[in-house]
């Protein structure tokens, strides 16, 4: 079955599922895998700390990528994913074109990550992040095969 | 002449129905009274029923029920529900897939509806005062598109070697074709008689600096416009080719905080509003 996961949104699938996600531009699209279990979970956040709006992120955590991370973590231990069989992918951060540093929501949403993922001993297994362009991502959870179109083009993250 | 097909498209470009174009109108002029406003709704029946739709959906929240357009004036205030009978004007027209710039139907409707939204959001967060037409100019910032997706399709292989020499994608629409969205949109806007401020903002929406006066109402409409396309909303081929004019950043006193709130709010602001206009 193919699960749409929306801006600020986080879904998970098992076998049988394709985690999809459009139009990622400076949001982090964050996918978490377990080849055993056969689980896996997709993250879009769109900001990269809930201080910014802690009511919004007491409703919905996947907004924020320091809230969303855990989130999508603990929903695939969950499900049967274990933490030393994961396999993590990143894709999106992008930034429109210029030094503006204020419009940099992309990298900051990067740093946050990084800094979660070395806090806890994760490393990145691949990631398509940076640049203008806007990213979609389609997860199989069978394989954990992920295929990102970017700019017209198709490819295996 | 490419340039003539283009300007032949503009010319050929729907019109706003006459009702709505002579509300805006009258909102320009201070003494506008509600008898005036009665009398331009009573030539049209639909419009009507529109603004009392509007008017009771939730996303006013009036208690009690609204039964005349008086009555809606009074309790809305005129610009407001000047601002949503557009809308829903608009929708008719904007509300549709634009292959050109890979965006699907529904989607350039809800950037635009994300740009009004984020417009006005920014204005509240950076607590300063932009014109009331911010609404209906981040409604109508992209009309252009409309127009010139045809042809950004037709020569996308010149657009991206354009591109691919470090160009905004406004710029390589110039290069390539001649004229620009920004520019396209004013021309319709023009060509529809609306308030000056409203032409000028889309006009320069990529480009405020090059605007020869400042005008507060362009600056949140040009960052809103950034801002929606980095979350998702309404970006398609031309990515986030961009770029943020750091001179509107510095007399906005823009810092990452009031972006980041507005977008962590925009969504449920869009979801909101188009909820409220599809009453209509």
């Amino acid at each position: 079955m193919n699960i749409t996961v929306l801006v600020g949104d986080m879904k998970t699938g098992r076998t049988g599922d394709i985690l999809v996600t459009h139009a990622l531009g400076s949001c982090l699209g964050l996918m978490v895998f377990d080849p055993m279990a056969k689980v896996g979970g997709l993250l879009h956040a769109m900001l990269p700390l809930s201080s910014i709006n802690p009511e919004k992120a007491r409703g919905n955590p996947a907004m924020f990528v320091d809230t969303g991370v855990p989130l999508l973590f603990k929903s695939v231990y969950e499900m049967g994913g274990a933490k030393e069989r994961l396999i993590v992918k990143a894709a999106g951060c992008g930034n429109p074109m210029g030094k503006n540093e204020i419009f940099k929501i992309g990298e900051r949403n990067y740093t946050v990550l990084k800094k979660l993922l070395w806090k806890n001993n994760i490393l990145l297994k691949a990631e398509s992040v940076g640049g203008t362009a806007s990213r979609t991502i389609h997860f199989e959870v069978d394989t954990g095969g992920v295929l990102l179109s970017c700019n017209g083009t198709k490819g295996p993250l | 002449m490419r340039i003539d097909q283009i300007g032949g498209m503009i010319k050929a470009f729907p019109a706003m129905p006459g009702a709505a174009l002579k509300l805006l109108t009258l909102t320009d002029a201070p003494s506008a009274t509600v008898q005036q406003i009665e009398d331009v709704l009573r030539q049209d029946p639909g419009l009507t029923a529109n603004v009392l739709k509007l008017a009771n959906s939730a996303y006013f929240g009036i208690p009690s029920k609204v039964g005349s357009v008086r009555q809606a004036v009074m309790l809305l205030g005129l610009k407001r529900l000047v601002q949503m009978v557009v809308a829903t004007c608009a929708s008719a027209i904007i509300d549709r897939g634009v292959p050109g710039y890979d965006l699907p139907a529904g989607e350039l409707w809800r950037h635009s509806l994300a740009v009004s939204v984020a417009a006005k959001g920014l204005a509240g967060e950076l607590k300063i005062q932009a014109a009331d037409e911010v609404f209906t100019a981040g409604l109508l910032h992209d009309v252009g598109k409309l127009v010139l997706g045809q042809f950004v399709q037709e020569e996308y292989t010149d657009i991206k070697r354009a591109l691919a020499q470090g160009m905004t994608f406004e710029a390589a629409e110039a290069a390539v074709l001649g004229i620009d969205h920004a520019e396209i949109g004013a021309r319709v806007l023009a060509q529809w008689s609306l308030p000056e401020n409203i032409v000028h903002a889309v006009r320069w929406h990529h480009a405020p600096e090059k605007f020869g006066t400042v005008d507060i109402m362009l600056d949140v409409v040009h960052v809103a416009n950034m801002l929606c396309l980095m979350i998702g909303i309404g970006v398609g081929r031309e990515g986030l080719l961009h770029e943020p004019s750091p001179v509107v950043t510095r007399r906005l006193g823009l810092e990452p905080p009031h972006l980041e709130k507005v977008a962590s709010q925009t969504l449920q602001w869009v979801s909101e509003l188009s909820q409220a206009l599809a009453v209509g």
